[in-house]
């Protein structure tokens, strides 16, 4: 089919660093197609930047950022000795191995087909969040509603591991999904009031709009909203001073208590893929999306690269958290939930009406 | 199935797999005694176990390996082949500690396991608590075994060749000791210790009248009364009189003599003037046919004490229910484990020439 080739050639990422091998590549007869369909944008969205590839990058990196930065906070050197001379960045490799490698354990009493397949439908709601989120030309699918959408869907990852706690048929696994359900409803309705401030704000769901109508970031124009979004984000991904659903010395590990081997390798790693979505959600809401200096070199990889980069550092401080806070109780954290935080989102959205009807934005 | 176990395990795949698993031990650590301890301190700031890669994990569902800290009883047998029976393939063990490996500070004692004996053990770690170096020396050892695929003795010992030293010496012959009858006295008369006491050891022979063998003052506060064991209950139903509960029940075991000693210490929460006062009803029986009537009607505190007493002499104690019945101990411990002449069954190495 060359017009199938040439439709991929006519919408590929310009990378004029690259761009002299993909020229030699595209002429070689079967690889081009190969060549072309991995850098046909959409594709390259969704499989390498900010999709599939960013996230396994992300787990290999921040897992091991938050076993090293933890070490260092308690004056420890942290996972070493596995690749010394890299300091270590090897143990998420090793880990990853050695769960792939064990056995897994579908005990007795488990429902034992939802059991199995759950972990593996779990990456639905994480993956197509990417087709919907754009990095400048780089992307899938653009709509004046994808950040409705994004949140919506990013809103089923809790749904599923809900579903996980229920398969898994284990007291301390019901007891883990009823708390990852009361934590839902505590951070989901401030973690939407907050993004429908920013929307208020930039009077449109569409993520091109908005960056644009960013040249003062969101967090400097509705800094409230800002401070609902990162605390529904710590809520929304189990980290440290709310790490309720999956507390593990209460009750060992919640809904996730009975999976083994390589499927608990996939339910440990959703968290870390939400908390990698909600730090490009958050991104592109506040921090001005793939707005940043002109590396003229990269072409079409510089917005990719540049809103990866904001959301990664995100990450990075968000993990310091885990290292310096204790854990709140169940009724703390929903006091918190439904009082304060719901308070300051409601004024979050005040603030964005006040900013809109007095005509300060643009 | 088995071909891909065999895959799994020589297959082109098997390096990455030996070298994930090497990288990244997870030990659950089953506490028990002391050398918990020392293993907090291994993965503290000051060793750092993680740098190994290994990292302490709550949950045996998760991990692949179990640390075994100290001594584990019958009962805690149970947890640690439930424990192991959580974790998924592959697996490895290492036990820390004297108490692991011989039994330690409990060896012989009735309700002692040993590790070994209930999982398959990768790694002792002797000593009493062992170092943290010691600890982790376990853990790369642990990792060349997985890596190389067979176990190797981290330590050598130097020989000493004996004969060039001198000729063997023989021990001394043990002196023989014979003991004095009767050994275990528990009337001993201390009433110097308690010249005040006249008055209450009056009231309470007066009470007892001809059922007492003896009333004696054993210390200040302290009375022992010694019964014969068909007169045990009517001397406690007039005790009841003056004390309303029972404190504590022992026996002493006498092998020698051929007999049991029965102690019940009575005291008082309600009869003020009896209050400091410990009075203790003690009573020989056989030790053959060990039987002394239950106290349990009377005074209902003794109920748990003579089934727990029931449970580790033997004695059987007539009309309380719980006799004939494990109470406290373990169902597989073997049977009256506190008598003098109980032995448990220990392995005996001897060397290949018969020597």
């Amino acid at each position: 089919m060359p017009g199938m080739l040439e439709i991929m050639v006519q919408n590929m990422v310009n990378i004029p660093l690259i761009q002299p091998l993909v020229d030699v590549l595209l002429k070689i007869p079967v690889i081009n197609y190969i060549v072309a369909l991995i850098l046909w944008r959409p594709i390259f969205a969704v499989l390498i930047i900010p999709g599939l590839g960013a996230i396994m990058l992300v787990l290999m990196i921040i897992v091991w950022w938050e076993r090293k930065l933890t070490a260092r906070v308690q004056w420890r050197v942290g996972p070493l000795e596995v690749s010394r001379p890299i300091g270590g960045v090897m143990q998420v490799m090793a880990d990853g191995m050695r769960y792939f490698f064990q056995e897994v354990i579908v005990h007795r009493n488990a429902h034992a087909i939802y059991f199995i397949q759950l972990p593996i439908l779990a990456f639905l709601p994480v993956l197509l969040p990417i087709l919907l989120i754009p990095a400048g030309p780089v992307y899938a699918i653009r709509s004046d509603y994808a950040i409705p959408a994004i949140v919506a869907l990013i809103a089923l990852i809790p749904v599923v591991i809900i579903a996980m706690g229920w398969a898994s048929n284990n007291r301390f696994a019901y007891i883990g999904a009823i708390r990852e359900a009361f934590m839902y409803f505590a951070y989901e309705i401030p973690l939407i009031f907050a993004v429908l401030a920013m929307m208020v704000l930039y009077g449109s769901g569409d993520p091109f709009v908005i960056v644009e109508k960013q040249t003062v970031p969101g967090i400097l124009l509705n800094p409230v909203a800002a401070l609902t979004f990162i605390i529904a984000t710590v809520m929304a991904t189990s980290r440290l001073p709310f790490e309720i659903p999956e507390a593990d010395q209460e009750i060992a590990f919640g809904p996730f208590v009975e999976y083994s081997g390589i499927l608990f390798g996939l339910v440990m790693t959703l968290a870390y893929e939400k908390l990698y979505l909600m730090s490009l959600l958050l991104t592109i809401l506040f921090l001005g999306g793939w707005n940043g200096i002109a590396i003229p070199i990269l072409g079409d990889f510089m917005p990719p690269f540049w809103l990866f980069l904001k959301a990664f550092v995100f990450m990075l401080i968000i993990s310091l958290l885990r290292s310096i806070y204790a854990r709140y109780r169940l009724d703390q954290a929903l006091r918190i939930g439904w009082s304060s935080i719901l308070a300051i989102s409601i004024i979050s959205i005040a603030i964005s009406y006040a900013l809109v009807l007095t005509g300060w934005l643009p | 199935m088995s071909e891909m176990v065999r895959f799994l395990h020589s297959g082109p795949l098997a390096p990455i797999k030996r070298w994930g698993t090497k990288w990244s031990l997870w030990p659950v650590h089953l506490v028990t005694a002391c050398c918990g301890v020392e293993l907090a301190h291994a993965y503290a700031s000051g060793y750092d176990g993680e740098r190994l890669g290994s990292l302490n994990y709550g949950i045996s569902r998760q991990t692949n390996l179990i640390i075994v800290e100290g001594a584990i009883t019958r009962k805690m047998a149970r947890i640690l082949k439930m424990t192991y029976e959580q974790m998924p393939d592959p697996k490895f063990v290492m036990v820390m500690g004297a108490c692991g490996l011989k039994g330690g500070l409990f060896w012989n004692g009735y309700h002692m396991v040993k590790p070994s004996d209930v999982v398959p053990v990768d790694f002792f770690i002797p000593g009493c608590p062992p170092t943290p170096e010691a600890m982790l020396r376990g853990i790369r050892e642990l990792q060349e075994k997985i890596w190389s695929g067979e176990p190797r003795n981290s330590i050598s010992f130097n020989k000493i060749d004996m004969l060039r030293i001198g000729s063997p010496r023989l021990a001394p012959p043990s002196p023989k000791k014979i003991a004095k009858t009767p050994l275990v006295k528990v009337n001993v008369d201390r009433s110097e210790k308690w010249k005040e006491g006249g008055i209450i050891v009056k009231e309470v022979s007066d009470l007892l009248g001809e059922l007492a063998s003896s009333v004696t003052i054993t210390g200040r506060n302290r009375i022992c009364v010694f019964v014969e064991s068909e007169n045990a209950v009517e001397v406690a139903k007039r005790l009841s009189r003056l004390f309303d509960h029972v404190k504590s029940v022992n026996v002493i075991d006498v092998p020698h003599e051929s007999s049991f000693i029965i102690e019940y210490v009575f005291s008082s929460y309600s009869n003020k003037k009896y209050m400091p006062i410990l009075l203790t009803m003690a009573s020989r029986i056989d030790r053959e046919e060990a039987k002394f009537p239950s106290l349990a009607e009377i005074f209902p505190s003794a109920d748990y004490l003579e089934r727990e007493m029931h449970d580790l002499f033997g004695v059987w104690f007539e009309g309380n229910p719980g006799m004939g019945v494990r109470f406290l101990i373990a169902p597989d411990t073997p049977e009256n484990p506190l008598r003098k002449d109980f032995r448990l069954e220990e392995e005996v190495y001897t060397g290949g020439d018969g020597r």
